[in-house]
């Protein structure tokens, strides 16, 4: 069984567990930091902590909610940690003295046989984007395993420490708040 | 009241999530209640918005397979010098684990009795035997000619003498000779693969190495120079040891897809490129042609890579 082998110090079986689990984790990563470079890092730092933890794994729950418990964790000290720093984000002023947002210019290098559809689809994606930002970091880590993730939201409760009924009560804040934040797009 | 505890599960509902007889409550409900189901329906058309925007967005869908495969080298490399494990939960004795051992090896068991026993019984004998002095090993007499100098620790005077105490650090070349399954000559050679900074000695080594691919050590420390190495004719060698396992071995892969796409010589990357034809349909081998396909700088392996991918069996 590759956890035992991993936990006697093999190596490979633990390479071999990662790759059962690194795309998934890495997705999640990638989907709540936002970029390739913190994705990569959370991956490195979720990994790394299981290698070093793993002896202390006693088979309470599954392999899989223990990975995630610790990806979902550092995504969640990054989240917070992005939070604060929301203050120094590349904001600029235009002519008439409106705020927009830097990373909104950088021009979208992907082709669209539609300029017009793929400007729609951008702007969207950015107040997408923008609603998800405003939850807080557990109802963001919640709607992300459930909505993206497919998720049970059982299994959210797990790897988050907290019942089924928390978990429930939290998705439930988060699509109110989504759907107040996008009330016009619809 | 109804009406507002369906509210509450909507979501639940759209999501999978209520428990059958629940769900068939709702379902009454929303059949006879003209607002609930409006309310329904904006909920679903707001769960195909947020899922039809994400599908189109890079970033929301799969990780590239170039992102997985460099983040897998990268977390390769940390667990090379990562400790594993607490260091109690490694030293606290398991008497389960150790029964379950001693069963499946009772003759490794009673060899290592043995052995301890007679050990014990031997130096007993040595040590009454000879209770007169043991002499001291001779402290080697050598003088800073003999070796290189690699630094002086200290230098002092004794008050009131002329006797001047200096400590120093010395390197001397040695020289161990054995045939490539020797213990002593494997750690040297994994030792030159990575650090030496003579370019020809690594290629020596990496050379050798060659000679034993299957093991596992030679092979991390082949996957680390055609990774790392600056010299290009040390990761080619490196590479043409690899280029046998690629089928077998995802980590070779891993690495040969990291040359394809990284390695700044183009020999190297054309190499890489045709050693992984025999796996052109794997996921991520798939991926990473497509994408140098479309857009590589060098003209030679677009069309290569453009070739390779027209092979490939249309996924439905």
């Amino acid at each position: 069984m590759l956890i035992r082998e991993a936990q006697r110090g093999n190596r490979a079986a633990f390479e071999e567990l990662v790759r059962h689990y690194d795309q998934a984790v890495l997705r999640l990563a990638l989907h709540l930091t936002g970029t390739e470079h913190d994705a990569q890092d959370v991956y490195q730092d979720a990994f790394l902590k299981a290698y070093k933890n793993i002896g202390s794994f006693r088979f309470e729950c599954s392999f899989y909610t223990w990975i995630y418990r610790i990806v979902t964790n550092l995504c969640l000290d990054h989240l917070r940690k992005k939070n604060v720093r929301k203050e120094d984000a590349p904001v600029a002023k235009d002519s008439s003295g409106g705020e927009y947002d830097l990373l909104d210019q950088v021009p979208d290098a992907r082709a669209g046989a539609n300029p017009e559809r793929d400007l729609m689809r951008r702007q969207l994606g950015a107040r997408i984007s923008g609603a998800l930002e405003k939850l807080t970091p557990r109802e963001r880590m919640v709607f992300e395993l459930k909505h993206y993730h497919g998720l049970k939201l059982r299994t959210v409760g797990e790897i988050l420490h907290t019942t089924e009924e928390t978990a429930k009560n939290t998705l439930f804040r988060a699509t109110q708040k989504l759907r107040g934040a996008l009330a016009d797009m619809r | 009241m109804k009406c507002e505890w369906v509210r509450e599960n909507i979501v639940l509902q759209v999501y999978g999530e209520l428990a059958d007889d629940a769900r068939h409550e709702l379902e009454q409900h929303v059949a006879r209640c003209a607002d609930c189901a409006a309310e329904l329906k904006a909920e679903q058309e707001f769960h195909a918005l947020l899922s039809r925007d994400r599908a189109d967005d890079p970033l929301f869908s799969e990780p590239s397979p170039n992102l997985l495969a460099a983040s897998r080298m990268r977390l390769q490399e940390a667990l090379e010098t990562a400790p594993q494990g607490s260091i109690w939960s490694r030293l606290a004795f398991d008497p389960a684990n150790w029964l379950r051992q001693v069963r499946f090896s009772p003759a490794l068991a009673s060899a290592i009795l043995i052995l301890g026993f007679a050990g014990g019984v031997g130096t007993t004998y040595k040590f009454a035997a000879r209770t007169d002095q043991i002499p001291l090993p001779q402290q080697p007499q050598t003088t800073p000619s003999d070796a290189a100098i690699a630094g002086i620790d200290s230098v002092t005077q004794e008050p009131g003498t002329n006797k001047i105490s200096i400590k120093y650090n010395a390197v001397s070349t040695q020289e161990v000779q054995g045939s490539l399954n020797d213990q002593r000559i494997q750690q040297l050679l994994l030792y030159a693969a990575r650090n030496n900074f003579n370019s020809g000695v690594r290629m020596d080594s990496v050379g050798l190495l060659t000679q034993k691919p299957t093991d596992t050590q030679f092979r991390e420390a082949l996957i680390y120079a055609l990774q790392y190495d600056s010299n290009p004719g040390v990761r080619f060698k490196a590479l043409d040891a690899l280029g046998p396992y690629v089928k077998d071995d995802t980590r070779v892969r891993d690495s040969l897809l990291h040359a394809l796409v990284n390695d700044t010589n183009p020999g190297v990357r054309t190499e890489a490129l045709r050693m992984l034809e025999p796996v052109k349909a794997d996921g991520s081998v798939r991926g990473v042609l497509m994408t140098l396909a479309a857009k590589d700088s060098s003209q030679y392996i677009r069309s290569q890579a453009r070739t390779l991918v027209a092979q490939l069996p249309e996924i439905d």
